[in-house]
């Protein structure tokens, strides 16, 4: 009987009732391993009044579904969502299991892998199965890319960011089976999330936005800042960032483009002031043109691009600004 | 008397980090000479230990893991304003991974004593797993909130806490001892003083190895952590780039055209 | 193995020294650049971060670290602005006589505010008629009762507007032999700072004229013994003045190289960084070996001046030396930036300007060179 491995499991979030978008890309890609492995992929689903999403799970390639559904569990609760997770995973014991890289996600698998006594990865852009059916997790460090490995505890855990792996096509006609949880009774309550207060972002979402700015620490202070969000806007674009921007305070976290980040994929990607780290550059997958505007000629980003500027960032950009401000008039006058 | 451990690491300078990369032919890490400071969202934790400190009396303890160099970054906290340190030094304790890392910091936090709140930055600027905090809340068996943007409440036993979510925060509350891991927003870190280093002078800080954290080498380091490096490998960058050159005028004006020949903009 | 390298405690004063440089000095350089003023806030915070407290005794308020410390700290400043370096260092120069000659009583009038910045010291010894040959100064006193009357103009005085504890020598008006120091505060009758120079470098670093016309100082102001007061102002400057410019002019160098190193390899020419060039190479090079020399040279005066041996004239060589090496560091580092080193939005140019200014403060190059040959010959 070939199916002695464990299942692939995705744990799957939602906000405001709503799967998120990155469970369904990691439902896709766990059908991919799981077919290989030759094992079914299930699907640990928590939240309230779930129940018209959950064909979505099966027909992006899900076998099961465990769900729970109830109005305790609308808001991620840490210790009743570890609780269950680990208690499930005990019970099933898991192969694989991946879980989206947002805030929640990022919170919730290190206290389930820590539990269980695995390992887990963070932020992974990449997944293999080598030769030996073990899971190579891929990520960006150090100019190039490093494979880690979980060769003995199990279940093998992985973040995954939004937007590594695409939308699954969605077979409609899938089925699966749904097993129902309770909430288990004797769960220590020393925190409770009371509420989530989420405001609309301003501007074009990086990852649907046909022109990207992305500045770095190359902006120097907060005016050098400036010139850069002037260039995007502009040029109408969505502005991003590497993480060095984000820790000087210049931009939010929620701007940063790469491998802890966001993924875009726009026409035009412009880079200002950042050196080209992979953890960066794997944000971008496939823009059609991209630019590179930074003072080190020996700068990695000069490789990866299809046209650059050495130049001081601060002084070049402004110019840059009114030509394509010349450049839009005559466009208009046409 | 209110007790915080904060938990720091010290990291390769981010402004020279970029010179360690990796070997093809060795596959393994150049250049890594790159000199040690104190990871950057650490400062944020200390900071709101030293907030804390003067708000309810509280007393500070500095705890890292690594090389004896990371002593520099203990006693860089301590001229903060910390009160004492110690770090956990063993060869034993080198290549762990977060599993490891999270485990060896946790017995050191048993070792130290009782507790009311643990501190640390939400990520490394080298490692960026933000995986230690959390996982050290499991071992310890407390709570835990990342991604800590504001103190809304302080208690007696129950806190109000705001944890950052994309575009907004989750309100928390959360019942003492926990740890919490905290973001650059939370607060402006202030910056080391001649008097706070001279006060250091007199503030212990004590080297624990594996023995006298009485752990077994098959829990720690390499040996303890359930995940290693498989592969280092370089990777090609995909264009060949024209370097556009000039008067900054014609740089502009060419790069224009380009973009417009292209039809992106 | 004679150990060359700074203490860990040294590394993180400097690292302190460094982080106030760079976030509470660099954002005053372009108002200070334009004004030409020296602005409160910043003396304020120079007062809060305790750079005036390095080298007076933990018992006057002070934090007693020496003159090592105060070397770094200088140096570290003067990276980012040697404008705000050069009105620091000078402040300890104003401390340095009521801490070496000063009575107890007027030791703990003055040191614990001079230590917090409340008050701002300088020393005065130059006038038209004498800086490098001071004892051809014409500022007089004569006793009159309890009081000492001052008259006579100060010029080239750093701090003097915004000082307001001032060392001054002056001449016994009956004995042309005689000087005395005295500690005069701002406000006195009769006492004013005058005119404000505008310079061609370090500017907003205050420069001006003092003027006594009929200037009361109560006796107990005289610093030392009457009659005796040449060698409290020159031991002063001899080493508190040229250690300071030490850091003022190491700073210079430093910011002069990471400048270059960073234009080297942004400027394309011939389809690569220039910083590839043999001829940029070798002004890199010369940068770094005077900046090695200067550091040596400057922290072995301090070393020797804080185990209390005599330095002034390692002082005078550290000082030479650097503030030579900074005017050739700042043109090299400007002809390395081809035109661009002549526009004011590039750093070197400020560095050329300010570069200048070093040279004669605090003795100039040729009395250097007279005190060394004495040194050599004695």
């Amino acid at each position: 009987m070939e199916n002695q491995l464990g299942p692939v499991w995705v744990i799957a979030e939602q906000i405001d009732c709503r799967i998120l978008p990155v469970s369904f890309q990691l439902v896709g890609q766990a059908r991919i391993l799981a077919d290989r492995l030759k094992t079914s992929v299930e699907t640990v689903l928590l939240g309230d009044q779930m129940d018209a999403q959950i064909h979505q799970l099966f027909a992006a390639g899900a076998d099961r579904v465990y769900l729970g559904n109830a109005p305790e569990l609308t808001y991620y609760q840490p210790e009743i969502y570890t609780e269950m997770i680990v208690r499930l995973a005990k019970a099933h014991r898991p192969e694989i299991m991946l879980i989206g890289s947002t805030s929640v996600g990022t919170e919730l698998a290190p206290l389930v892998a820590a539990r269980l006594h695995t390992g887990l990865t963070a932020h992974c852009i990449d997944l293999v199965l080598d030769d030996k059916k073990i899971l190579e997790q891929k990520i960006p460090a150090y100019g190039g890319m490093i494979s880690i490995i979980c060769p003995e505890k199990r279940p093998q855990m992985a973040t995954i960011a939004s937007g590594v792996f695409p939308q699954p096509d969605l077979d409609e006609n899938r089925t699966g089976e749904i097993v129902p949880l309770e909430i288990p009774a004797e769960i220590p309550h020393r925190i409770q999330t009371l509420e989530i207060v989420r405001e609309e972002p301003d501007g074009i979402p990086l990852e649907s936005a046909p022109i990207v700015v992305a500045g770095g620490a190359g902006a120097g202070d907060p005016e050098g800042w400036k010139i850069i969000a002037d260039l995007s806007e502009t040029l109408n674009a969505a502005l991003g960032s590497t993480r060095p921007a984000v820790d000087e305070g210049w931009i939010e976290l929620e701007s940063m483009i790469g491998q802890s980040g966001k993924m875009v994929s726009p026409e035009l990607y412009i880079g200002v002031g950042l050196s080209g780290e992979l953890q960066h550059m794997v944000g971008i997958a496939g823009a059609k043109v991209m630019v590179a505007i930074n003072n080190d000629a020996k700068a990695p980003i000069f490789e990866q691009v299809d046209y650059g500027i050495v130049d001081d960032c601060r002084e070049f950009v402004p110019v840059l600004i009114e030509k394509i401000k010349e450049y839009q008039e005559k466009l208009v006058t046409c | 008397m209110f007790k915080i451990v904060v938990c720091v690491k010290a990291v390769p300078d981010p402004k020279e980090a970029h010179k360690i990369k990796i070997d093809p032919a060795t596959k393994t890490l150049t250049r890594t000479d790159v000199p040690l400071v104190l990871n950057l969202l650490d400062k944020n934790a200390m900071e709101l230990a030293l907030q804390l400190k003067e708000q309810l009396d509280a007393h500070i303890t500095v705890l890292s893991m690594g090389p004896p160099a990371a002593g520099n970054i203990v006693k860089e906290c301590l001229a903060l304003g910390g009160n004492q340190g110690f770090l956990l030094s063993d060869r034993a304790f080198g290549g762990a991974d977060a599993y490891a890392t999270a485990y060896t910091l946790a017995k050191g936090i048993e070792k130290i004593g009782a507790f009311d709140l643990i501190v640390c930055g939400m990520a490394s600027s080298d490692g960026s797993t933000e995986w230690v905090g959390p996982e050290m809340a499991a071992f310890l068996k407390i709570p835990v909130v990342t991604r800590v943007n504001e103190i809304v409440e302080t208690g007696k036993e129950w806190w109000k806490v705001k944890a950052s979510l994309e575009n907004g925060y989750r309100l928390m509350q959360v019942k003492l001892p926990a740890v919490f891991t905290v973001t650059r927003e939370l607060n402006t870190p202030k910056s080391l003083s001649f008097s706070g280093i001279i006060k250091a002078r007199k503030k212990e800080i004590t080297e624990w190895n594996i023995h006298q954290l009485g752990v077994s080498e098959k829990t720690v380091g390499q040996k303890g952590s359930p995940t290693i490096v498989s592969d280092l490998a370089t990777v090609d960058g995909k264009r060949t780039v024209e370097l556009i050159s000039g008067t900054r005028e014609e740089k502009a004006d060419q790069l224009v055209q380009k973009l417009a020949e292209a039809g992106v903009i | 193995m004679i150990d060359f390298t700074f203490t860990e405690e040294q590394e993180m004063f400097r690292k302190a020294a460094r982080e106030f440089a760079e976030t509470t000095v660099k954002p005053k350089i372009s108002e200070m650049e334009e004004t030409g003023k020296f602005s409160d806030e910043l003396v304020k915070a120079l007062g809060e971060a305790e750079m005036m407290a390095l080298t007076i005794p933990e018992e006057y308020g002070g934090l007693g670290l020496g003159y090592t410390v105060r070397m770094i700290a200088v140096e570290e400043i003067s990276k980012v602005s040697v404008a705000v370096g050069m009105m620091l260092q000078v402040c300890a120069l104003g401390i340095e006589p009521i801490l070496k000659f000063g009575t107890e009583e007027q030791k703990k009038k003055y040191l614990p505010a001079m230590a917090k910045g409340e008050r701002i010291g300088s020393t005065a010894v130059t006038e038209a008629t004498g800086g490098s040959d001071p004892s051809g100064i014409r500022t007089t006193y004569r006793k009159e009762g309890n009081e000492y009357i001052l008259n006579g103009r100060k010029c080239f005085i750093t701090n003097s507007h915004i000082g307001d504890t001032i060392t001054v020598l002056a001449k016994d008006d009956e004995n042309p032999k005689a000087f005395s120091t005295f500690v005069v505060e701002g406000g006195t009758e009769g006492f004013k700072p005058t005119r404000e120079e505008h310079k061609l470098g370090m500017r907003g670093c205050n420069t001006g004229e003092l003027a006594f016309e009929n200037c009361r100082v109560p006796a107990e102001n005289l610093i030392g013994e009457e009659g005796k007061g040449m060698r409290v102002a020159l031991s002063a400057i001899g080493d508190v003045g040229r250690g300071g410019m030490v850091g003022c002019a190491l700073g210079v160098q430093a910011a002069c190289l990471e400048a270059s190193v960073k234009f080297a390899n942004e400027r394309i020419l011939y389809g690569k960084p220039i910083s590839n060039l043999q001829t940029i190479q070798n002004k890199l090079a010369d940068m770094k070996i005077d900046l090695d020399a200067g550091q040596l040279l400057g922290y072995r005066a301090s070393s020797m001046q804080d185990s209390g041996m005599r330095s002034s004239n390692e002082f005078a060589v550290a000082k030479y030396f650097t503030t030579e090496a900074a005017q050739r560091a700042a043109k090299m580092a400007v002809d390395i930036h081809g035109g661009y080193g002549c526009m004011e939005e590039y750093a070197v140019s400020r560095y050329l300007r300010d570069s200048f200014v070093l040279g004669p403060s605090a003795g100039t190059s040729d009395i250097m060179k007279v005190i060394i040959a004495r040194w050599v010959l004695s």
